[in-house]
């Protein structure tokens, strides 16, 4: 039944592609006066057109299908509106785009919240303002189809966001391996000056994939983070659900449109500012550049809401005697990480809202030319951009503390201190922000309280380390993948720590900044806190989610070709950063000598890359064929391992009320949960 | 009921709270036109928005949690309660960015505009802030009509405040917006504020844009719960009344910093 839909998707994909395709060449003929193969406007249409009949051919005229129709008419409809108007007014009308750039802009906003309306995530609220009631839960369809349309459960969401979450790291990293091809040898070979795609020439292409493959694999990243953090956390705490399942349900969906206008971007003639857009830059950068601040500023929201209902759920949902003291690790690093989400994400929505303004309607906010300031901008965006890396990594270090004791059979080492160092990161993160800013001109006598404040971000990080070593110290240390991610992320992301006081150190950083050490140190950081975790969390929690293991040889092949290949890649980055190698360009001096280390860092990628794709294939078939594992497949004393996998709908039959501390492992006749007696008639 | 004696003095201490923010209103605007101290200023707007979060919204509230059963009404309502409260602070986050902003590019420096007609839109959401809170303390009593009537009015005030900054402050009918800032004592022919002339007029219509999206948004929800407790729908369940005051104060309490931001502190360019 399903591979039956399947091939029916595909092939709807390619055959509305196709027709996509044409009537935006038509369009575009009728625009230009000459026909253009690789032009936007054909490309986008090709784009929403395959998307929309993919999700048609799978699931129907429902749900995600649904969703992505009102959002291309929702823009078409919002665009047009504009572009009426501004006929009206006697302006230009028709841009290089189809439309112009309020008009595209104007109508991407009035598509997103089309796709609200039509995936259905709205239905309940609006109901709601009307007076009547709805209740509580809806019941979802059985099987793979729940997937694909607005589900209350967290699980379900859990799921959406992770799977989705695993698609846009594909897309990102996708996007790596075409840049870091070019980079493999000194000059122009692959993206090409004659190069023509989406209005953008090779160098050009080159700058829009490199900028989105950042912004990309954040949206990734806060995507996977929220699919951690709501399939565990209320299963964790014993809640039924989280504690706004509608909003839950729309942080994710918000998350969709977000992406769409992302990979518009790139076909939008694309932008050349990096993931940081700063102006003037971006004040001047092609129309991509707007699709890129409205998809981040939409996925933003998609950030808060989720952190807003992972506090609330924290807070008011916990089962009985789980005191503060006695919550899991994750749950206090999903708490560390929604307190920055919740409230420093709305500084980079809105200083990218400013540029949005300041293109749209002339307001100077960072043009010197109208008294605006650029490092204005610096500042509220790295407001959040720096404590975004916290968010990043503060679930991934609280899945190696939750994992490691079950694994090494021991108590977790110093929990009070671990649970506070998680609070202790994301607080300090708050007052490190213009580290980022030695270089930008900005006022000097603020530099050294910054460089003091980034090294404090060292004491708590370091007490997770001790008290990662003295949990294992001694321990019955098993290696299941899971374990092995485990082991792989701390020294990952010890090599990522160590490297990072060097850039906080003003004299250093003056001469680091915007090197590859840069690229190499944040890559480190980045797959220490968050991919091998997330990996990690993946291999350990599929079980619960499907109640089949993955496969543990492919799961080993996965690591033990990724880690080395990943170490290579990013001592590699900062070998050459050290000697010179500028981040983010195109092309470099062959006389640097470096073609030799970025051709080895480009198989390096390659390397990387096929052990993901090795992932992916586990994944998706041990789903159907992976090995039956209903019980407590790693002997975990967490709660949701005491039920049968998969979780029912609304989790726990029974409530569970906390007896004992968390990771008493290995401790004779301790208790950490025990479940309510079942009562008469329920089996 | 036990606590019928209390309602009456809740009305009462309404009264209290929205002389005491008015006179502070004044002192402040006396204080900006006379010797102009920013630390004066500070203070009052300080002075004014802890009155508000603790007398119209109830911040105390947050604290409440007597019920076990996670199913009641009541534990459900303190959940909604904290989201609502966690969203509101969020958003200060906007309002505090636009307030850096703000003091980034003009420093002690202000648009130009009419002070009077500033104090006169100023007063207008005060007031409809009391009749918001006027509104739900007879909710509580159980008069649904003073209820509907006293949330009519802070829509009106509301309606008001909004078509004052958009028609007349952003100038975009001059056919109405003229005649009345003359009447504020704006001589004609002075150069207008544009969003696209400078940092004064980029700051201004941001932070008034902002501030004037969220009241419309409250605007809508003023309606939704008009339009509801019409029906009856919240003579027993309160908790979306309550949730639509407390997010009206809270744009009362944005422009508690926004309006001497604008239209008070430093000297006008």
């Amino acid at each position: 039944m399903k591979n039956n839909s399947l091939g029916r998707a595909f092939l709807l994909l390619v055959i509305a592609g196709a027709i996509g395709y044409g009537i935006g060449l038509g369009i575009d003929f009728s625009i230009r006066g000459e026909l253009k193969l690789s032009a936007s406007v054909p490309s986008a249409f090709a784009l929403l057109f395959s998307f929309t009949a993919f999700f048609f051919g799978l699931y129907g005229y429902r749900g995600i299908t649904r969703g992505l129709v009102f959002q291309v008419v929702g823009t078409v409809i919002g665009a047009a509106l504009v572009t009426g108007i501004r006929a009206l007014m006697g302006l230009e009308s028709i841009g290089a785009f189809l439309f112009t750039e309020p008009a595209w802009v104007f109508g991407a906003l009035v598509g997103v919240i089309s796709f609200f309306f039509g995936v259905g995530v709205m239905t309940d609220w609006v109901k709601w303002a009307r007076g009547i009631d709805t209740p509580d839960h809806h019941e979802d369809e059985p099987g793979w189809q729940k997937y694909f349309g607005v589900s209350l459960d967290h699980k379900v969401i859990g799921i959406q966001y992770t799977v989705t979450a695993l698609f846009l790291l594909a897309v990102g990293g996708t996007f790596a391996l075409i840049f870091r091809t070019e980079l493999a040898a000194s000059g122009l070979d692959f993206l090409t000056l004659d190069l023509d795609v989406f209005n953008q020439n090779g160098p050009q292409l080159y700058n829009t994939l490199m900028s989105l493959h950042g912004m990309i694999m954040i949206v990734s990243i806060l995507l996977g983070i929220s699919g951690i953090m709501n399939y565990v956390v209320p299963l964790l705490v014993g809640a039924h659900d989280m504690a706004f399942p509608r909003m839950n349900a729309f942080a994710y969906w918000v998350a969709v449109p977000a992406s769409v206008l992302l990979l518009l971007a790139l076909i939008l003639g694309g932008f050349d500012t990096g993931w940081t857009g700063y102006p003037p830059l971006s004040s001047r950068a092609p129309l991509g550049v707007q699709m890129f601040f409205l998809g981040v500023f939409t996925a933003g929201w998609s950030s808060i809401l989720g952190a807003l209902n992972v506090i609330a759920t924290v807070v008011r949902m916990r089962a009985r005697g789980m005191t503060a003291m006695r919550m899991p690790i994750l749950v206090w690093a999903s708490v560390a990480t929604s307190i920055i989400a919740l409230t420093a994400t709305q500084l980079i929505g809105l200083s990218f809202q400013l540029v949005m303004f300041q293109r749209l309607f002339g307001m100077g906010f960072f043009d010197p030319g109208k008294g605006g300031n650029p490092v204005l901008f610096q500042h509220l965006f790295w407001f959040y951009s720096h404590p975004a890396v916290y968010v990043f990594v503060l679930p991934g270090l609280g899945v190696i503390s939750e994992l490691l004791p079950v694994f090494v059979r021991k108590p977790l080492f110093g929990y009070r201190w671990v649970a506070m160092s998680s609070l202790g990161i994301a607080l300090v993160g708050f007052v490190v922000w213009a580290h980022h800013m030695f270089t930008s001109g900005m006022n000097e006598y603020l530099r050294v309280p910054f460089m003091y404040s980034t090294m404090l971000v060292a004491v708590p990080t370091g007490v997770k380390f001790f008290s990662w070593v003295a949990t294992m110290w001694g321990g019955k240390i098993e290696t299941p993948t899971p374990m092995l991610f485990v082991l792989g992320s701390i020294v990952v992301f010890l090599l990522g720590g160590v490297t990072g006081p060097p850039n906080a150190m003003v004299a250093l950083d003056l001469h680091l900044h915007d090197t590859y050490w840069v690229v190499g140190h944040f890559h480190d950081t980045i797959f220490g806190g968050f991919v091998f975790p997330f990996f990690a969390a993946i291999y350990y929690w599929f079980p619960k989610a499907t109640g089949r293991k993955m496969n543990e040889f492919w799961g080993k092949v996965h690591f033990w070709l990724m880690t080395p290949s990943f170490f290579a890649l990013t001592l590699g980055m900062m070998f050459i950063g050290l000697r010179g190698m500028r981040r983010r360009i195109v092309d470099y001096d062959p006389a640097l000598g470096f073609d030799g280390a970025h051709l080895f860092l480009t198989v390096c990628a390659f390397l990387i890359a096929i052990s993901i794709l090795i992932f992916f294939i586990n994944f998706f078939r041990s789903i159907k064929h992976g090995e039956p594992a209903t019980g407590n497949t790693w002997n975990s004393r967490s709660p949701e391992w005491q039920v049968p996998s998969p979780m029912p709908a609304h989790n726990y039959e029974v409530p569970f009320e906390v007896v004992g501390e968390p990771y008493d492992y290995g401790l004779p006749g301790s208790k950490f949960v025990e479940f309510a007696a079942k009562t008469a008639g329920k089996h | 009921m036990s606590n019928k004696q209390q309602h009456p003095n809740l009305l009462t201490q309404g009264v209290f709270i929205f002389v005491y923010l008015a006179v502070l209103t004044a002192l402040e605007f006396f204080v900006a036109v006379t010797f102009n101290s920013v630390v004066i200023l500070v203070a009052v707007a300080l002075v004014k928005a802890a009155l508000v979060l603790w007398y119209y919204m109830h911040v105390n509230k947050l604290s409440e949690s007597d019920e076990s059963n996670h199913e009641a009404y009541a534990y459900k309502s303190g959940t909604n309660r904290l989201g609502l409260w966690l969203f509101l602070v969020s958003d200060s986050f906007v309002f505090g960015g636009l307030m850096v902003m703000r003091l980034s590019l003009l420093g002690m420096t202000r648009p130009d505009l009419s002070q009077t007609l500033g104090f006169f839109v100023t007063a207008v959401l005060l007031i409809s802030s009391f009749f918001m809170n006027r509104g739900e303390v007879e909710l509580h009593n159980g008069n649904r009509q003073g209820f509907l009537r006293n949330t009519m009015v802070t829509f009106v005030l509301g309606l008001f405040f909004l078509l004052g900054v958009i028609l007349v402050e952003w100038h975009t009918v001059p056919a109405i917006a003229e005649p009345i800032l003359h009447l504020f004592g704006e001589p004609e022919g002075k150069p207008l504020l544009k969003a696209s002339s400078g940092p004064a007029g980029a700051a201004f219509f941001m932070m008034t844009g902002m501030h004037a999206f969220h009241v419309l948004t409250g605007l809508i929800l003023l309606l939704i719960i008009w339009v509801n407790g019409k029906k009856g729908l919240y003579d027993e369940k309160q908790y979306p009344v309550e949730a639509a005051a407390v997010y009206w104060h809270f744009i009362d309490v944005v422009w508690i910093f926004f309006y001497p931001a604008l239209y008070l502190i430093g000297t006008a360019v």
